[in-house]
């Protein structure tokens, strides 16, 4: 099935260049709906006033990192199908290890290229 | 002091004497916190750690923007095609060297951490306040730590094969 360009996507950052460098990545691969939180407790806010296709969440941000943020969304009926991509650069095995237990669908170390976010996105959407 | 006798003088001189050494004690109660080998090997030597690789990723970051500035400065912009996919290709360059600024801001947010923790312990001592022993870690804090420094951080590679369920190798 097609992925659908014009599905909203939440980016979760504390760092708004970091926001802005995934936005505007993902509009150049052609996704139009972006919308941004600054850490897990906004983002859950957002998760639960719209219906996303998409979750792309740094780690370590206060107060609720992107780790808690997974936890939530796995365990939350209406979310926890949705996509969920961490992009972190928190690269110790324990952390990989503790993402994956917790259902992330992805993980890409900081820094990263657009061809890496892509090849995820792909991974995670199909292609598109 | 004038009038005072050899007895009160030795009193005297020997209390003085008690006080220093009690401000000394105090004192050192404090300093043992920041000489704990825990505190000099992992915080301390991780913040300057950081705080020069910090230095080096921004060194890295604006070698990378100039080259691309740099680059896009001498398209030849007679075929607007072919100078159009080069300005892409530059601007993606300077996005992506963008990165640098989480990372060094991760970096420097452990440096400060590190320079509170100092600040903290001296001014209690400033303040005569008692020594209070190291907060425990926090359950997850072993999970919080920022950018790895080079060496100890897994390649994406490595983090695929692990999330794919093989063996992850740094």
């Amino acid at each position: 099935m097609a992925v659908d360009m014009k599905m909203p996507i939440l980016i979760v950052d504390d760092y708004k260049t970091m926001l802005r460098i995934v936005r505007n990545l993902l509009n150049k691969l052609g996704f139009t709906e972006i919308d941004e939180a600054t850490d897990g407790t906004d983002a859950l806010t957002k998760l639960k006033s719209r219906k996303y296709g998409l979750v792309i969440s740094d780690w370590n941000m206060q107060p609720m990192t992107g780790y808690e943020l997974l936890q939530k969304v796995r365990t939350d009926d209406g979310l926890k199908a949705l996509p969920f991509v961490m992009v972190t650069a928190e690269s110790k095995v324990e952390n990989v290890i503790a993402a994956r237990q917790a259902g992330v669908n992805n993980y890409i170390i900081k820094p990263f290229s657009a061809e890496v976010l892509k090849a995820k996105l792909k991974t995670v959407l199909g292609d598109f | 002091m004038a009038g005072e006798g050899k007895l009160e003088r030795i009193e005297r001189l020997t209390n003085e004497c008690i006080d220093m050494c009690r401000t000394m004690l105090h004192g050192r109660k404090h300093l043992e916190a920041l000489l704990e080998p825990s505190f000099r090997t992992h915080k301390l030597q991780r913040a300057v750690s950081e705080q020069k690789v910090a230095v080096k990723e921004m060194e890295a970051a604006v070698d990378r923007i100039l080259t691309a500035v740099e680059g896009m400065s001498e398209i030849d912009f007679s075929d607007a095609a072919s100078a159009g996919e080069k300005v892409a290709a530059g601007c993606d360059e300077i996005m992506e060297a963008c990165c640098f600024q989480d990372m060094v801001g991760q970096r420097m947010s452990q440096v400060n951490e590190t320079l509170a923790e100092i600040e903290s312990t001296l001014a209690k001592l400033a303040e005569g306040q008692e020594a209070q022993p190291a907060p425990p870690l926090q359950e997850d804090e072993g999970l919080l730590n920022g950018p790895a420094l080079p060496g100890a951080a897994m390649e994406q590679g490595a983090v695929d094969r692990l999330l794919a369920g093989g063996k992850g190798k740094r």
